[in-house]
C-alpha cells in the first residue's frame, strides 16, 4: 500500500485545498536513479502497508502474534517491518534494532479499520433493490465500534452518500438514501472508491454489495485488481447466486478479491447474508496490520511479496494477504481528499 | 426568426407556483419566471399525491425543476422513456404504483397531512404501507425489514425518510412526518382536460390530471408539445384547433412544434411577411388563418413538412431571406420530400433527419447565392458517384444535368433526409466550412475543392484542421492528401499503423502549437509541408522511425527555433508559450507537470531514450553499456497482471480487446540481444522496432494535453494510449485510423473502453471517455451524456495566454451591458422591442416571449439569472453593431465599454472576444476553431443525441472569464479555472431529460455562487490577484 504517512494529514489537506487540480505528491521517497547523462528513472516508493489475516486449519483466527512472528519478503528481499498491529488496536511503531513495538502508538493512524461500502444500484439491483439495502444497514450496524464507515452507491456513475464518518446514523441515512440507477459501471466505481481509500491512513478494506455484471466501466478489473493491490485495499463481495448467471463476473469478484487479500461470498439470497456479515467483520477486527519501506529494488514492474511466520507457525498456519503490488510512477494526486 | 417576437401573454404570478406547493421540497435558490401558464383564465392546479420531492424522484424529474415545468417535464418523460411501443415500461409501471402508494400515505396523514407514530407499537399501519415490517419486536434492538418488496422499492426510491423512522422507533420516540400532496400549475384550465379525465377513468375527480398524462401516451405528448410553445400560441392552437384534434397529431407538434408563433391572427413564418405569401403558397393555406395553417403543416406529408418549416426556422435571418423565396422554398421542399414520405418524420423518441437542420443552420452564402466550393462540376461529380440509395441513384441521374447551384441545393436537401457521414451533404457542408473561412482572394482552387471532396469518405474526419487553419494553402492541403493516400498504401499492416498514429501525432502537436500561437502565421504552411514531407517514400519501420523524428524536429523548430528539443522542454512548449509573468509561469509550470506525470503514469518511454538509442544504433562505436541501460527502459511497460487464471481462458475468450498485438510485441522486444550481439546492419536497423515506441509517445503527448479535468484514464490505465487502435477493421467502418476517434467498449465484456480511429476529434474522445468518472451532487443525477463531453471539450481545447487584462474586462463588461440593456429595457418600450428582436436570433418563440412578459411587468430581478451570458454578451455587441449611435443613456457599463473598444480596439473588439472566448463546434460546423455562433439551441437528433444542443451552449467561457475579472485574477488563470469549474458544473448539473436546456445554466450559476464565495478553486498567492 502506497500511504503517505510520513507527512503530516493536515499538510494533505492544505495542499489538496490549495491545489486542487494539481496537488504536489506529499509523502514517500522519490527514488531516482540518474546517472550522469541518461535519462532519469523516477519511482515512488512509499510505505507499503499490508493487511495479515492469519488463521489456523479450522479456519479459526490466530492472535496474540507480534512483529518478530513475521517474515516479510518482497521480491525475495527480507524486509524490516516499520510498524504493527493487531485488529482494532492502534497500531505501533516497530523498533529497526530490536524487532519489537515500541509503546507509543503511531499517532497518524486512529485504531480501527475504515470501511468502504460499495452499493450497486443498478438495474441488475432492482428486484433485490430493498432487500440489499437492508442486508447493507444490517451490515453496517453490526460494525464494531471503532470503524469509521463510508458509504457509496453506483449505477453508470458514483455517489457518495456518506463520507468516512464513525457516525453510524449518518451512514444509515446514506444507505437508505439511495435510488435505483441505470447501467452497472463497477470498476469505474471501484476505481474512484480505491483512489478515495488510498487517501487515509491506517487499515482499509472496501466491502462491495453487488449482483453481478459490469456494463459500462471504462476502466477493467485487472487495473482495478493492481490498483487495489497497490493501495492495499482487500477487497470483500457480497453478493448472491444470481451473479452466477453472468460466470465471468462471479469468476472476476473471485479473483479480485483474492488477489487483493479480502473474499467473495455468494449467498442464496440477500437474506442469508449473516455468515458473509459475520466473516468479514471477523476479518476487520482480526487483521494484522504490518507495514515497511522497500529495500532498494531496483524493480519497476509488479513486485511480489511474501508474508509467512517464523518457526512453527509458520507450518500450522495460513496466511491471506495482497500478493504483491506494482511501484507507482512519480507523479501527482488529481484527488483532493474526501471530506473524514 | 425575423418575426419571433412573441406578444406579451399574461401568465400566472409566481406566488401562485408557491402557494400552490407548501410542502414542496424544490429548490428556490434561483428566482423562478412564470411558467407557460395562461391567465386568460383563472389559474389551474392539479394534485399530485405525496410530496412533490418524492414525486419528482420517482417520476425521473430533478429536484430542481420549479413546480411550474413539473407536468411538462413529466409528460416529456412519458414520451421519452414512459413506452416501448405501446406497452407502458417499467418506469412507468412503477411510477403509476407509486401515485397509487401515496394515496394510500396521504390519507393515512389525515386532514393536517402529518404521518404521525406515536410509539414503536403503533407502526404497523405505516410499516404495512411502506412494505416494512419490524424484526425482533419493539425496543433498543428494533430494526425494520423488508416484508413487500414492491412496496418498499417504491418507499425507497421516493425518498421517504425510513432511517429516521427506524431511528425514532429504537429510540422509543414518536415519528411525524408531513406528507402533504402537492399542487402544481396546469397549462390552461383543468376543465380543458377533462374530456381526456373521463376518457382514461381516472379514479378521482378531474384534478387528477397526473393520472391522464401516466395512462394516455398521446395526451402526454400533446402537453409536452403545448408546454413547449409560448402561452399565446399555445392557447391559439387550443382555441382555433381544439385539444381533441391536436392529440391526433401530438408526435409532429411535439417534435416541430416548438418554433410556431401565432400572433395577431396570424402565424409567424420563417422568412417574416415577406414569405408568407410563398408559405401559403407551400402548405396550402394562409399563415392568416392560423389554426388552419397549423393544422395543415402538422399533417401533410407525415411530418415532413411541419419538419421543414421547424429547420429554416432554426436559421439565421440571412438564410432565412434566402430559402423562403417563393420558387426556392417550394423546389427545396419538393426535394426533402421526394416520392416517399415514410417512414415519417415523427416516428420513435428522437427526430431523424438532422441534416437538414445542419444544412438549413450552416448554408454557405457568397453575394447572396448558395456557396459552391470549387465549382459545380466537382459536386455533380460527388451526386453522379453516390448511388447507395434508391434516392441517392435517382439524384444521380438528375445532377448529370445540373448546371445551377439551386439544383445542387435541392439535391443536397433530397439527401439531407437520411444523413450519412461519408455522403454528399456531410462532405458539401465540411468543404464549405474551409472555404467560407477562407479570404475571398484565397477561396479553394476548384481542383483542391475536388480533391476534397474525392477524399473525403475516408478522410474528411480530418478536414477540421483546415476549417481551424484558414491558413494553410492550397499546397499544404494537397500535401496532405498525398502523404495520407501513400501512408494507407503501405504493405505491411503494422507499419501502417504506426506509420498513420506517428504522422497524426505529429501533426496534432503542430495543431497544438500553432493554436497557441507558438508556430507564427507566417510558418503555418512551411512547418505544415516539411513535417508531411519527412514521410515521403515510407515503406519499412527504419524508414517510419527516421521519418517521424524528423517531422517532429521541424515541428519543434517551427515553435521553439530549435529542432532537438528534449521531452521535457516539448512538453513544456506544449503546456503554453513563455510569459513573462510569475502567474503565467506558475500556470505553465503546473500544466507542465500535469502532462509529464500523465506520460509518466503511462510508462511511455521518452522520447530522450528513443532518439539516443537510435543514435546510438546507427553508430559503429556506441557504448554498448549505455545502449543497454538505455534498452532497459523498454522493458518497463508490463500489461497489467491477468486477473484470471489458466482454467477461466474459455470466459475470457469473449472479452474484446483493443490492438493487442501493438502492446504485445513492444513487451516482447528484445533490444538488449541485438544490442549484444547484432551484426552492425542489424543494429542500425534495429531502430525500426523503436517506432511503435515512438508512435505511443507521440500519442501519449496529445493524448495528456487534451486530459480532461478529473481525468482517470491516463492515471490508472497504463496501456491507455498504448491501446489506441489504428488498425482497419473491414465490419466497422468507422473504425478506421482516419476516422474521428471514437470510444470503444463492448457492453458486458469487461474489458473497458479505449479509443480506435484517428487523432481528429481527440478532445472530445477523451471527454466522452472520462464523463464516466465525475461524480454528481445529487443522489438521482447522471452524468449527462452526449452534452457533458462537449462541455468539457469547451473547457480543454481553449487556451487563454493571448488574453490581455483588457480583453478579460470586456467580456465581463458585455455581459453586464447586455444585462443593463435588459433593465432598461422593462421601461422603454421602444428599447424592449430591439432588445427582443436581437435576442429572438438566438432564442426559440418561448423563451422570448416568456421575457416580454417579465419586462413588461418589471421583473428583471428575476429575469437576470435566467438570460445566459452568451445571450446577453451578444446583445451587447449586437446592438452595438446594430445602433452604434446609441450608447444606453446613464449606462455606466455601456461608456466603459466603449471607452475600452474605443481605446484598446485589437483587445476589446466582439471578434476578438468571440474568437478566445468562444468554443469549438466540431459536430456542428466542423471545426475546433473557437466561435459563439449565436445559434438557437438545437434539439437532439437520432445520431447526435444532445450533440448538436451542446454545441450551441456558448456562455461558459464568458462566464468564467467574468467570474475571473470580478475576482482579480489575471487571464492567464483561466487556464486552470476553465476546467476545474466546467468540471465542477458537469457534478452540479441535474437534468431530467437530454433537452433540459435549462438545467445548464442552473449549474454554471451555482458553480459560479461557490466560486465567488471561496469555495472553489482557491488559487495560490504567487498567482494573487491584479487589480485593474
Amino acid at each position: 500500500m502506497l500511504t503517505r504517512l510520513r507527512q503530516p494529514l493536515l499538510l494533505l489537506w492544505l495542499v489538496s485545498f490549495v491545489f486542487p487540480a494539481f496537488p504536489p505528491a506529499v509523502g514517500g521517497r522519490v527514488e531516482a536513479q540518474q546517472q550522469a547523462e541518461k535519462p532519469m528513472l523516477r519511482v515512488e516508493v512509499n510505505l507499503v502497508q499490508l493487511n495479515v489475516a492469519v488463521t489456523d486449519s479450522k479456519g479459526h483466527y490466530v492472535t496474540g502474534l507480534r512483529p518478530s512472528d513475521f517474515a516479510i519478503s518482497e521480491d525475495s528481499i527480507g524486509q524490516k517491518i516499520a510498524s504493527f498491529g493487531e485488529g482494532n488496536e492502534p497500531q505501533m511503531t516497530v523498533d529497526p534494532t530490536t524487532g519489537e513495538v515500541r509503546p507509543e502508538p503511531n499517532q497518524t493512524v486512529l485504531a480501527g479499520a475504515n470501511v468502504f461500502v460499495l452499493f450497486d444500484t443498478s438495474n441488475y439491483m432492482y428486484h433485490s433493490f430493498a432487500l440489499a439495502q437492508d442486508a447493507i444497514a444490517d451490515f453496517v450496524k453490526s460494525l464494531d465500534s471503532p470503524e469509521r464507515v463510508a458509504f457509496y452507491s453506483y449505477s453508470r456513475n458514483l455517489y457518495r452518500a456518506a463520507a468516512l464518518t464513525s457516525d453510524r446514523e449518518q451512514v444509515l441515512r446514506g444507505v437508505r438514501s439511495t435510488v435505483a440507477g441505470d447501467q452497472p459501471a463497477l470498476y469505474n466505481a471501484l476505481l474512484l472508491t480505491l483512489r478515495d481509500a488510498g487517501q487515509f491512513p491506517g487499515r482499509k478494506v472496501l466491502v462491495i454489495f453487488s449482483n453481478g455484471p459490469d456494463e459500462a466501466s471504462m476502466v477493467t478489473p485487472e487495473d482495478i485488481g493492481e490498483l487495489a493491490q497497490s493501495t492495499g485495499v482487500p477487497i470483500y463481495v457480497v453478493s448472491t447466486r444470481h451473479a452466477a448467471i453472468d460466470p465471468v463476473s462471479a469468476a472476476i469478484f473471485r479473483q479480485m478479491s483474492s488477489a487483493t487479500g479480502g473474499r467473495a461470498y455468494f449467498t442464496r439470497s440477500w437474506h442469508d447474508q449473516r455468515i458473509a456479515f459475520d466473516s468479514i467483520r471477523d476479518d476487520v477486527a482480526h487483521l494484522y496490520a504490518l507495514s515497511y519501506y522497500p529495500q532498494p529494488n531496483p524493480n519497476r514492474g509488479w513486485r511480489a511479496i511474501k508474508v509467512t511466520l517464523h518457526g512453527d507457525a509458520g507450518k500450522k498456519y495460513r496466511i491471506r494477504t495482497r500478493s504483491g503490488y506494482r511501484p507507482q510512477p512519480f507523479h501527482f494526486s488529481k484527488e483532493p481528499a474526501p471530506s473524514p | 426568426m425575423k418575426s419571433s417576437l412573441c406578444a406579451s401573454v399574461l401568465v400566472v404570478a409566481l406566488s401562485v407556483g408557491l402557494r400552490a406547493a407548501p410542502q414542496s421540497a424544490v429548490s428556490s435558490d434561483a428566482p423562478r419566471l412564470p411558467a407557460n401558464v395562461p391567465t386568460a383564465q383563472p389559474p389551474s392546479e392539479t394534485l399530485i399525491p405525496g410530496p412533490l420531492r418524492s414525486f419528482q424522484r420517482m417520476a425521473g424529474i430533478s429536484t430542481k425543476a420549479s413546480p411550474e415545468e413539473i407536468l411538462t417535464l413529466l409528460s416529456h418523460e412519458m414520451t421519452a422513456r414512459g413506452y416501448q411501443g405501446a406497452k407502458p415500461t417499467e418506469y412507468l409501471v412503477q411510477l403509476r404504483l407509486y401515485v397509487h402508494q401515496a394515496r394510500e400515505l396521504a390519507a393515512l396523514a389525515g386532514q393536517d397531512s402529518v404521518i404521525r407514530v406515536s410509539s414503536c407499537e403503533d407502526a404497523h399501519p405505516l410499516l404495512t404501507l411502506l412494505g416494512y415490517q419490524l424484526r425482533q419486536g419493539c425496543g433498543p434492538e428494533t430494526a425494520v425489514q423488508v416484508n413487500d418488496a414492491s412496496r418498499a422499492f417504491l418507499t425507497i426510491n421516493s425518498g421517504f425518510p425510513l432511517a429516521q423512522l427506524e431511528e425514532a422507533l429504537r429510540q422509543g420516540k414518536p415519528f411525524a412526518v408531513p406528507y402533504a400532496s402537492s399542487r402544481v400549475p396546469v397549462l390552461f384550465a383543468l376543465n380543458d382536460w377533462a374530456e381526456f379525465t373521463e376518457n382514461v377513468k381516472s379514479r378521482s375527480n378531474n384534478s387528477d390530471l397526473v393520472d391522464v398524462l401516466l395512462n394516455s401516451k398521446s395526451v402526454a405528448r400533446l402537453y409536452s408539445a403545448l408546454g413547449a410553445m409560448d402561452s399565446d400560441t399555445a392557447v391559439g392552437v387550443r382555441k382555433s384547433i381544439g385539444l381533441p384534434k391536436l392529440v391526433r397529431y401530438a408526435n409532429v407538434l411535439d417534435f416541430y412544434g416548438s418554433h410556431l408563433c401565432i400572433r395577431s391572427g396570424k402565424v409567424l413564418v420563417p422568412g417574416g411577411a415577406s414569405a408568407e405569401e410563398a408559405w401559403a403558397e407551400l402548405v396550402g393555406v394562409s399563415p392568416h388563418s392560423p389554426g388552419e395553417f397549423v393544422n395543415q403543416l402538422m399533417t401533410r406529408d407525415a411530418g415532413w413538412l411541419a419538419a421543414y418549416f421547424d429547420a429554416l426556422a432554426h436559421a439565421g435571418s440571412d438564410q432565412q431571406a434566402y430559402l423562403t423565396e417563393t420558387r426556392r422554398l417550394t423546389r427545396n421542399y419538393a426535394a426533402l420530400r421526394g416520392g416517399d414520405v415514410v417512414p415519417g418524420s415523427a416516428r420513435g423518441v428522437l427526430r431523424s433527419g438532422a441534416g437538414f437542420w445542419l444544412l438549413t443552420t450552416r448554408l454557405p452564402l457568397d453575394s447572396g447565392h448558395v456557396a459552391v466550393p470549387g465549382d459545380l462540376q466537382i459536386w455533380k461529380g460527388v451526386f453522379v458517384h453516390n448511388r447507395l440509395s434508391k434516392r441517392d441513384r435517382e439524384w444521380a441521374r438528375r445532377a448529370a444535368s445540373w448546371n445551377d447551384p439551386q439544383q445542387m441545393l435541392e439535391g443536397l436537401f433530397a439527401l439531407s433526409r437520411d444523413l450519412r457521414r461519408d455522403g454528399p451533404v456531410e462532405a458539401y457542408l465540411s468543404v464549405s466550412e474551409i472555404d467560407r473561412r477562407r479570404p475571398a482572394q484565397q477561396r479553394l482552387s476548384p481542383e483542391v475543392a475536388r480533391l476534397l471532396a474525392e477524399h473525403f469518405p475516408r478522410l474528411g474526419d480530418q478536414y477540421v484542421v483546415f476549417s481551424e487553419f484558414p491558413g494553410l494553402n492550397d499546397q499544404s492541403i494537397t500535401a496532405f492528401l498525398n502523404a495520407a493516400d501513400a501512408l494507407d498504401n503501405i504493405s505491411l499492416a503494422t507499419v501502417r499503423a504506426n506509420a498513420i498514429g506517428i504522422f497524426q501525432s505529429v501533426l496534432g502537436l503542430w495543431q497544438i502549437l500553432a493554436r497557441q500561437g507558438q508556430i507564427s502565421n507566417q510558418d503555418l504552411n512551411d512547418s505544415w509541408q516539411h513535417a508531411i514531407a519527412a514521410f515521403a517514400g515510407v515503406q519499412s519501420p527504419t524508414q517510419l522511425f527516421d521519418a517521424g523524428r524528423a517531422s517532429l524536429r521541424v515541428v519543434m523548430s517551427a515553435a521553439a527555433g530549435r529542432a532537438d528539443l528534449t521531452q521535457d522542454e516539448l512538453i513544456s512548449l506544449l503546456a503554453g508559450p513563455n510569459l513573462v509573468t510569475p502567474a503565467a509561469q506558475q500556470t505553465k509550470e503546473e500544466l507542465a507537470k500535469k502532462m509529464s506525470s500523465v506520460m509518466d503514469a503511462q510508462r511511455l518511454v521518452s522520447l530522450d531514450t528513443l532518439f539516443a538509442l537510435a543514435s546510438g544504433l546507427g553508430e559503429g562505436k556506441a557504448n554498448v553499456e549505455d545502449l543497454l541501460s538505455l534498452a532497459t527502459q523498454l522493458r518497463e511497460f508490463e500489461l497489467p497482471r491477468p486477473i484470471f487464471n489458466r482454467s477461466l481462458e474459455d470466459i475470457q475468450a469473449g472479452r474484446e480487446k483493443s490492438d493487442v498485438r501493438h502492446t504485445t510485441l513492444q513487451t516482447k522486444t528484445d533490444m538488449q540481444k541485438i544490442i549484444k550481439s547484432g551484426t552492425p546492419k542489424e543494429r542500425a536497423e534495429a531502430r525500426g522496432r523503436l517506432a511503435p515506441f515512438l508512435r505511443d509517445t507521440l500519442v501519449g503527448l496529445n493524448y495528456t494535453y487534451y486530459d480532461p479535468p478529473g481525468a482517470q484514464m491516463l492515471a490508472n490505465n497504463a496501456v491507455f494510449v498504448r491501446s489506441h487502435d489504428y488498425t482497419e477493421r473491414s465490419s466497422l467502418s468507422w473504425e478506421q485510423p482516419w476516422s474521428t476517434a471514437r470510444r470503444v467498449t463492448v457492453l458486458g465484456a469487461n474489458s473497458g473502453g479505449h479509443l480506435a480511429g484517428s487523432l481528429s476529434g481527440l478532445p472530445y474522445a477523451l471527454a466522452e471517455l472520462e464523463q464516466n468518472f465525475i461524480v454528481p451532487d445529487n443522489v438521482q443525477s447522471l452524468i449527462w451524456e452526449d452534452f457533458v463531453p462537449t462541455l468539457l471539450t469547451s473547457a480543454v481545447v481553449p487556451r487563454f495566454w493571448g488574453v490581455t487584462q483588457n480583453e478579460l474586462h470586456a467580456a465581463a463588461l458585455y455581459q453586464r451591458a447586455g444585462e443593463e440593456l435588459v433593465t432598461a429595457a422593462a421601461g422603454d418600450e421602444k428599447l424592449r422591442r430591439v432588445v427582443l428582436e436581437i435576442l429572438s436570433d438566438r432564442m426559440l418563440p418561448q423563451r422570448v416571449a416568456e421575457i416580454e412578459a417579465a419586462l413588461r411587468e418589471g421583473r428583471t430581478e428575476a429575469l437576470l439569472p435566467r438570460l445566459l451570458p452568451g445571450e446577453t454578451a451578444f446583445l451587447a455587441a449586437e446592438f452595438r453593431r446594430r445602433h452604434p449611435a446609441e450608447t444606453e443613456p446613464g449606462s455606466a457599463t455601456a461608456k466603459e465599454l466603449d471607452s475600452l473598444v474605443r481605446d484598446y480596439p485589437a483587445e476589446a473588439g466582439w471578434d476578438r472576444i468571440a474568437a478566445d472566448f468562444g468554443v469549438p463546434h466540431p459536430a456542428l460546423a466542423h471545426t475546433y476553431a473557437r466561435e459563439l455562433l449565436n445559434v438557437k439551441p438545437l434539439p437532439m437528433f437520432m445520431g447526435y443525441s444532445s450533440r448538436l444542443m451542446a454545441e450551441c451552449w456558448d456562455s461558459n467561457n464568458l462566464y468564467w472569464a467574468r467570474l475571473a475579472d470580478e475576482q482579480g485574477y489575471p487571464p492567464v488563470m483561466l487556464n486552470r479555472l476553465a476546467p476545474e469549474l466546467t468540471h465542477r458544473m458537469v457534478e452540479r448539473l441535474f437534468a431530467t431529460n437530454l433537452e433540459d436546456w435549462m438545467a445548464v445554466p442552473r449549474a454554471m450559476r451555482e458553480t459560479g455562487d461557490e466560486f465567488r464565495q471561496g469555495k472553489l478553486v482557491p488559487l495560490p498567492k504567487s498567482a494573487a490577484p491584479l487589480l485593474h
